[in-house]
């Protein structure tokens, strides 16, 4: 029962197995359902290897599309000793390619292992393929295996051929696809090809078009007259300008050769041109005028080019015309002006030439030529030098070198050799040329003829040079004076003398800086003298130089008017520094001189007078004193002491007569009466003694009364008491620098109808202390006065009844005066 | 003629030259009245041709005179040998006289009008030099 019990169990478990695994197999479509037939025989394979425990299992199926079989071999793990190559040998030997003489089953070894085969035809004869399966147990195949070998090939062939119907339906899709897709692409690539061949079409046709607009519109916007011709050279087309410019309608425009259209006289011209590059083919381009629509005839430069293909053929011409009217005048002035100026340049009475920037010359004109006797060859560059004067041409060589080296114009003078080897002076004077850029590019001289100039310059020169060093020499110096305008000029000289930079602004100020302070008021007498009227002035004045020197000038001019009415002085200066100097060393030496005689004089005099004197007084002490001792002897001696008083008596009477004999020397001349008229008497003095007064720059005013009667009297003796009075006066003001010297005389009728004399000084004035012992003789307040002036001038006024007298100034100085009784019915003796 | 001053040596001889005439009146008065034996000369010729050259004991000698001046007088004598004292007397009153005079030996040079007094001190001097 057990036994029983145990096979029952076995033989359930078997069934359970075997239908566990027919449940895979038939579950096995499942997993390949898709697949492609050799994945299906791989599940197939290793499904059986793990169902029936295989040691191998060998499957070949035949590819229904006619290609390689599909061969599958699985080894178990267990049977690894069994080598694929081996087992597919053998396979092949026990099967070959018949399907009809596979055996079902067979015992063999492979590798020295029995093993247990096992085939399954697939197909209803095998054709589909054939399972082999190898186990290395015995009882291979039992039932449930055999079974399961028979479903599964079944199931594979089912799969297989599923998969086959899969590939087959898949392959006709694909094909069926591609020839669709082969199909759109060759249309695609047609259709692409027609797109770009439309593409293409159309951009060439826009090209064209703009090509077309664009050559429209150059041609229509282009400033200048265009046209096209053909090969032949027929006018074709036009732009609207030309059209306009000839007035004519393109049908007329192509008879351009025939009509008026080109001026006649270009016209032949203008053929032969045309035709020589229509038959050559070269371009064309002739400068011709052509009609205007309003009939003027302009200049045109006409152009004509040909258009070649690709074959290098003439498709056509082009042309363009150009206005260049305006520019055709302007070359035409501008010839008939260089014409001109070559003319001129020529016929100039001047040499002109131009040199290159390094100084050579370039050219000459003819006049040059002509002048230097050179040829245009032999003058260029440098060959016109051979002209200059040898010993001018170091100047003129440095003129050009300072030229070239500051780009400025320059000139030089010199002298330049004739034709006729004669040298004349010139003036070459040379300007550079410059480009907008300010770089010079030529240098334009000119030489001009200077010569006679030169000439005259010459001996101004020398007259100037002569009259400079006469003027020199004699220290002189010659002025203008405008003196409204205050325009004063000096020579050189002038300058010299007062030692001021030559040329520099005169002005009165400036002169009044050199002026000698004492002098100044002298100066501005003579400024308002020169002022006041046009007359003469003749002044001696000092200068006082910065090195404190002394420089006495004299001055002499004379006033005009001009035609405005305008003042003005021509004068002279002259140094008189030497003269004076020498004149005042000569008035010390003759003022010496003069007081020495006089001193000597009265010397001589008084020892004379002292000797005369004192002769007798020597007898009379002499006497007195014997007489004294011969009454103090005892007993007296009177006899003797009267003998000698009578002897002193005598001795004093001859003193007596002695100085009565003087008086008498003294007083020898003889007074002598007349009518005197006092003004011309006073001015007989001034005259005398102005020269002196200006010495001492005493500034004199005189003012004469003009109804001064006569007085009686001696004249010499009253001017010397006028001389007297100014010389006194003028040496009162010898000391004073701080205030003019002035001094004024003046007459007038005073009280009681007396003739009055004034001379007021602006000296040193009076002592109040003095006055009393002024007229006395013998007085004087000064070191080289004799004291003797006032006293005897006083002598003389009294014995013309007049009065003498002095009295102090209210400023400085003092004014003495004489007044004298008119003379008696003068006025009726006038009348 | 008495001798009243002790001091004088009666008998010394003073020549009186001048050219002036009220010196030669009054002088040798004076020179009397001293004690003095006295001659006037009107010039030096005069006195150079007298007698009295050799005996004059002092000399009382102008300076300014027509002729012959004084102080060539003085040279004159010099040269003869005859040194008598002088005394010169000038109506002048020229300063450069005097240091002249004095320089080429006088005794003294008195100018006109001079005192008693002094021509005494001065003959005094010029004797006592003697």
């Amino acid at each position: 029962m057990c036994v029983q019990q145990e096979q029952t169990s076995g033989e359930v478990k078997r069934l359970e197995r075997c239908l566990n695994d027919l449940v895979s197999v038939l579950a096995l479509p499942a997993m390949w359902s898709g697949s492609q037939p050799s994945q299906i025989v791989h599940i197939l394979l290793d499904a059986l290897l793990g169902m029936l425990y295989l040691d191998l299992v060998y499957a070949r199926f035949a590819d229904p599309a006619g290609g390689a079989p599909i061969e599958v071999l699985k080894i178990a793990p267990s049977a690894k000793s069994m080598v694929p190559d081996e087992i597919h040998k053998r396979i092949n030997e026990w099967f070959g390619d018949d399907p009809q003489k596979w055996p079902s089953r067979l015992r063999g070894s492979i590798e020295e292992e029995d093993i247990s085969i096992v085939s399954q035809r697939c197909g209803l004869n095998g054709e589909v393929g054939l399972i082999v399966s190898g186990s290395t147990r015995a009882d291979f195949p039992g039932q449930t295996e055999a079974l399961l070998l028979s479903v599964a090939a079944n199931e594979a062939v089912i799969g297989l051929h599923e998969a086959r119907l899969l590939l087959e339906q898949k392959r006709v899709a694909g094909e069926l696809d591609r020839r669709v897709a082969q199909r759109t692409a060759e249309l695609a690539a047609v259709n692409d090809e027609l797109r770009k061949e439309i593409a293409e079409r159309n951009r060439a046709e826009a090209a064209l078009l703009e090509n077309e607009m664009n050559s429209r519109l150059i041609l229509h916007s282009i400033p200048g007259l265009v046209c096209t011709m053909s090969p032949a050279g027929e006018v074709d087309r036009f732009n609207p300008q030309i059209l306009e410019y000839f007035g004519k309608t393109p049908e007329d425009l192509k008879g351009w050769a025939t009509s008026d259209a080109v001026h006649p006289d270009d016209l032949p011209r203008v053929v032969a041109a045309f035709t020589h590059s229509i038959t050559t083919g070269t371009p064309y381009d002739i400068e011709h005028r052509c009609r205007r629509a309003d009939g003027v005839y302009r200049w045109f430069q006409v152009r004509a080019l040909p258009v070649r293909d690709t074959a290098d053929r003439i498709t056509g011409w082009y042309v363009l015309l150009t206005d260049i009217d305006d520019r055709k005048r302007a070359e035409v002035a501008i010839r008939a002006s260089e014409r001109n100026l070559n003319q001129i340049i020529n016929a100039i009475p001047t040499l002109a030439w131009s040199a290159r920037p390094d100084g050579s010359a370039e050219f000459f004109n003819q006049h040059y030529l002509d002048y230097v006797g050179l040829s245009a060859e032999q003058a260029k560059d440098w060959g016109w030098t051979v002209a200059v004067h040898p010993d001018d041409l170091n100047d003129l060589i440095a003129m050009l070198r300072r030229m070239i080296a500051t780009d400025q114009a320059a000139e030089c003078e010199g002298r330049l050799r004739r034709f006729d080897w004669e040298y004349r002076w010139f003036l070459f004077r040379i300007n550079p040329l410059r480009d907008e850029s300010g770089k010079t590019f030529k240098w334009y001289g000119i030489k001009t003829d200077i010569d006679d100039r030169k000439r005259a310059e010459e001996r101004l020169r020398r007259s100037q040079a002569f009259i400079a060093e006469s003027q020199r020499l004699a220290r002189l110096g010659g002025f203008s004076w405008r003196v409204e305008s205050g325009q004063i000029t000096w020579t050189d000289q002038l300058y010299c003398i007062f030692e001021f930079e030559p040329g520099g602004l005169v002005t009165l100020e400036r002169i009044g800086s050199r002026v000698h302070p004492e002098d100044i008021p002298l100066l501005g007498d003579m400024i308002e003298r020169a002022q006041r009227a046009a007359g003469d002035l003749d002044y001696e004045h000092r200068l006082l130089m910065p090195n404190q020197s002394v420089k006495y000038l004299h001055l002499v001019a004379h006033g005009t008017q001009d035609q405005d009415g305008q003042l003005e002085y021509i004068g002279a200066v002259q140094d008189v520094t030497e003269r004076r100097l020498a004149e005042e060393a000569l008035t010390q030496a003759r003022s010496d001189l003069s007081h020495v005689t006089r001193v000597t004089s009265l010397g001589v005099l008084t020892a004379s007078i002292a000797h005369e004197v004192n002769q007798p007084l020597s007898g009379i002490i002499t006497n007195a004193s014997t007489c004294l001792r011969m009454l103090a002897a005892d007993p007296p001696n009177v006899e003797g002491a009267r003998e000698t008083a009578k002897r002193t008596i005598r001795d004093a009477n001859r003193a007596s007569e002695l100085v009565t004999r003087l008086r008498a020397l003294f007083s020898k001349r003889e007074s002598t009466t007349e009518p005197v008229d006092l003004n011309e008497a006073a001015q007989e003095v001034i005259a005398l003694s102005l020269s002196e007064l200006q010495r001492n720059r005493v500034i004199l005013r005189a003012e004469f009364a003009d109804d001064l009667p006569e007085v009686t009297g001696d004249r010499v003796q009253l001017q010397q008491v006028i001389l007297n009075l100014l010389k006194n006066a003028s040496d009162a003001m010898s000391a004073v620098n701080d205030r003019p010297r002035q001094l004024q005389i003046r007459t007038e009728r005073g009280q009681d109808d007396q003739v009055r004399l004034s001379v007021r000084d602006a000296g040193v004035g009076l002592d109040p202390q003095v006055m009393d012992r002024l007229f006395q003789p013998f007085y004087t307040t000064k070191n080289d006065g004799m004291g003797i002036g006032l006293s005897v001038s006083r002598s003389i006024i009294e014995r013309h009844h007049g009065r003498l007298c002095a009295e102090p100034n209210d400023g400085p100085g003092a004014t003495f005066s004489f007044s004298i009784p008119p003379r008696q019915g003068g006025a009726s003796d006038a009348e | 003629m008495r001798n009243k001053e002790p001091r004088i040596i009666p008998s010394s001889l003073v020549s009186v030259v001048d050219d002036d005439e009220s010196v030669r009146e009054s002088l040798p008065d004076l020179l009397r009245e001293f004690g003095f034996t006295a001659r006037s000369f009107s010039s030096a010729e005069e006195f150079l041709a007298s007698e009295y050259v050799g005996q004059t004991n002092c000399l009382i000698l102008d300076v300014g005179m027509p002729g012959m001046s004084g102080p060539e007088l003085q040279r004159e004598l010099k040269l003869r040998g005859q040194h008598i004292p002088i005394v010169f007397i000038t109506a002048n009153r020229d300063e450069a006289v005097r240091p002249r005079v004095l320089a080429q030996g006088a005794a003294a040079c008195l100018f006109k009008p001079f005192s008693d007094t002094a021509l005494l001190e001065a003959l005094n001097s010029a004797l006592r030099h003697d």
